[in-house]
C-alpha cells in the first residue's frame, strides 16, 4: 500500500481541479489551435496558446503544490508562476502566457509538447469533445465527484452532468 | 448589408464544406428536442462567419410553447460536426432580457452577473437571439417593443467596460505590490476588454474573448493597430511593467473616456473577505482560511497591517471594506491575498453606459461606415 502524502480532502480537491482544468479547457484550446492553424487564423491560434499556457501553469501548481483556492482568471497566471519558479515547465508556460511570436507550426508544437508533459504529472483526461471520449470523460467526472463527495468537498463540475438528481 | 437568407446560405454552405453534412441531417439529429412551435437558431462562430472546420455548431431550440428547458448544452455529433444544443422556453429568454434591461438601468455593478469570464452563457444566449441565424421555424417575436440587438449589445459593452475597469485597477495595484507579472497580465486584459466592448458597440455579435484578434484583423482593422503593442507581454516584466501598464491604461482611457487612474478607481472599489482570520499560537501569527483549509505564517509587519484592516471591519467572514480605507501597506497585503483567491474585489457602482463617452465616438465611427 502506498500512502498519498497529503490529506484526503486536499488531494481530492487539488487533483480533481487540476485534472479538469487540464482535461476540459486544454482539449478545447488544443482543438482551437489545430483548427486555427489549418484555417490560417493566427489570432485565434495565439489566443488559444496563451490559454493553454495559463491552464497548464495553474494545473501544475495545484497538482504539485496542492495550492488552493484557485484565484480569479486575471490573477491566476502570476499566482501559479510564482510557485512554479525553478520547475522545468515554468519557462514553457510563461512563454505561452506572454504571447509568443513564433511561427504557427512552432506554437502548435510547443502547446502539444507542454500539454503532454503536464498530463504526465496531472493525469490523462479523455477528450470530452470527441465521440469516443465524451462518455468516458463524463464517467471519470462522476468518479471524481464521488471521491469529493466522500471527503466533503464540492466538485468543480455541474452535478447534473454526471449524477442523477 | 448581408440578408438573413444569405447568412443562412453561408452557414449551411460552410457546414457542408467542412463536414459534408446537410442542413436536413442536422435538423434530423435534433428533431427529438423540438416541441411544437420551436424554432432552431444558430449562433456562435460558425453562424457569425468566422468559425473553422473544428468549430462546433451552436444551436438554440426555442419557442413560445417549449415544454422543457436545458441551460446545459446537449452535445450531438453529426459525422464530424459537433452540435451543441441549448433548449429554452421563450419565457425564460424574455426573463433574461428583463434582467438585462433592469441591470442596464441600474447603477449597481453588472460585472459577472450574466456569466463570468469562463461561463459567458447568458451573454452568448442573448446574442444568439439577437444576432443568430434562423435555420428553421418562425423565429422568436420579441415581447412588446423590445429591441433584442440593442439590449444584447448594451449588456456586453457594459460588462466589458466594468471588466476593463477592474483589470486597470488590478494592474496598477499589482505594480505597487511589486507583482509585475500580475500587472502586465491585467494591463493586457484591460486593453482586450476595451476593444471587445468597442467591437460589440459597432453592432457585431459577441463571440467571446478568443475571437477578438480575428475580429480585429478582419472586421475592425482600425482597432487592430491599437492592440498591436499589447499582443505580447514584456520579456522582462520586472523592468518594463510600469511602462506597459501606463500605456495600457492610457489606451483604455482614450477609447472609453473613463478615468482609470488608480486614485480615481480606488474610491469605488471594495475588498471582500472570505473567512480569513489571524490566529495567535504562542509567538506564531497564522493567517487562516478554514473554508479553503489554507494557512500562512505572517511576519510582524503583516500582522500589524492585518490589525489595521481589522479596525475597518475586515475580520468578519464575507465582510467588505473600501480600498480607500487601506493605507499603502494594507493595499499591498490585500492585493496579495486577492492574488491567492482569498479576497474578492467588488465595486460600489457599475459603469453606466451614459458615462461611456467612447460609446458615442465608437458608434459614430460605425455610423460613418
Amino acid at each position: 500500500m502506498k500512502p498519498i502524502d497529503v490529506d484526503a480532502r486536499r488531494y481530492a480537491w487539488c487533483r480533481g481541479h487540476a485534472l479538469w482544468i487540464v482535461g476540459m479547457p486544454t482539449h478545447i484550446f488544443l482543438e482551437d489551435i489545430q483548427g486555427a492553424q489549418r484555417a490560417g487564423q493566427d489570432g485565434l491560434l495565439r489566443y488559444a496558446a496563451r490559454m493553454i499556457g495559463d491552464a497548464c501553469a495553474v494545473a501544475l501548481n495545484v497538482a504539485l503544490n496542492y495550492e488552493r483556492p484557485i484565484p480569479s482568471a486575471a490573477m491566476r497566471s502570476s499566482w501559479a508562476l510564482e510557485r512554479l519558479q525553478g520547475h522545468e515547465l515554468w519557462q514553457p508556460c510563461w512563454e505561452l502566457i506572454r504571447g509568443t511570436e513564433a511561427s504557427a507550426d512552432e506554437v502548435v508544437a510547443r502547446c502539444e509538447r507542454l500539454v503532454d508533459r503536464v498530463c504526465v504529472i496531472v493525469g490523462e483526461m479523455p477528450n470530452i469533445l470527441t465521440p469516443e471520449g465524451h462518455y468516458p470523460a463524463i464517467a471519470m467526472a462522476r468518479d471524481w465527484i464521488k471521491l469529493m463527495d466522500a471527503v466533503g468537498e464540492k466538485a468543480p463540475l455541474p452535478y447534473n452532468w454526471t449524477l442523477p438528481t | 448589408m448581408v440578408s438573413e437568407a444569405e447568412r443562412r446560405e453561408d452557414l449551411l454552405a460552410r457546414v457542408e464544406r467542412f463536414h459534408g453534412v446537410s442542413f436536413e441531417q442536422v435538423l434530423g439529429e435534433i428533431e427529438y428536442l423540438r416541441d411544437a412551435g420551436d424554432s432552431v437558431i444558430a449562433g456562435g462562430s460558425l453562424a457569425y462567419g468566422f468559425g473553422n472546420h473544428l468549430s462546433d455548431l451552436d444551436l438554440l431550440v426555442a419557442g413560445p410553447t417549449t415544454v422543457e428547458s436545458s441551460p446545459v448544452p446537449l452535445e450531438h455529433f453529426v459525422g464530424s460536426l459537433r452540435v451543441d444544443v441549448w433548449k429554452f422556453a421563450q419565457g425564460l429568454i424574455e426573463e433574461t432580457f428583463d434582467r438585462a434591461e433592469e441591470a442596464l438601468a441600474s447603477e449597481s455593478p453588472l460585472l459577472g452577473s450574466f456569466g463570468d469570464l469562463h461561463h459567458e452563457d447568458e451573454l452568448k444566449l442573448l446574442h444568439r437571439i439577437a444576432f443568430g441565424v434562423l435555420l428553421d421555424g418562425e423565429g422568436l417575436e420579441p415581447a412588446g417593443e423590445r429591441d433584442y440587438c440593442s439590449l444584447a449589445s448594451g449588456l456586453v459593452v457594459r460588462e466589458y467596460a466594468e471588466r476593463m475597469r477592474a483589470s486597470a485597477l488590478l494592474a496598477q495595484l499589482a505594480l505597487r505590490a511589486d507583482r509585475p507579472i500580475a500587472a502586465v497580465v491585467n494591463a493586457r486584459l484591460a486593453v482586450e476588454e476595451a476593444l471587445n466592448a468597442a467591437v460589440v458597440r459597432r453592432g457585431l455579435p459577441f463571440s467571446g474573448d478568443k475571437w477578438l484578434r480575428e475580429r480585429l484583423a478582419n472586421q475592425t482593422a482600425d482597432l487592430a493597430s491599437v492592440y498591436k503593442p499589447f499582443r505580447q507581454l514584456p520579456e522582462n516584466p520586472a523592468r518594463d511593467a510600469p511602462r506597459f501598464v501606463e500605456e495600457a491604461v492610457a489606451v483604455c482611457t482614450e477609447k472609453w473616456a473613463l478615468d482609470l487612474d488608480i486614485d480615481a478607481l480606488v474610491p469605488a472599489a471594495r475588498w471582500r473577505n472570505t473567512d480569513l482570520q489571524v490566529m495567535e499560537v504562542g509567538t506564531d501569527r497564522l493567517l487562516l482560511s478554514a473554508r479553503f483549509g489554507a494557512l500562512w505564517s505572517l511576519n510582524e509587519s503583516e500582522v500589524e497591517t492585518w490589525h489595521r484592516l481589522v479596525s475597518v471591519g475586515a475580520v468578519e467572514p464575507d465582510a467588505t471594506w473600501d480600498l480607500g480605507e487601506c493605507d499603502a501597506e494594507a493595499l499591498i497585503l490585500c492585493l496579495r491575498l486577492h492574488e491567492h483567491g482569498l479576497l474578492g474585489l467588488h465595486w460600489t457602482n457599475g459603469v453606466a453606459l451614459g458615462n461611456l463617452e467612447g460609446m458615442r465616438s465608437v458608434g459614430h465611427e460605425a455610423d460613418r461606415r
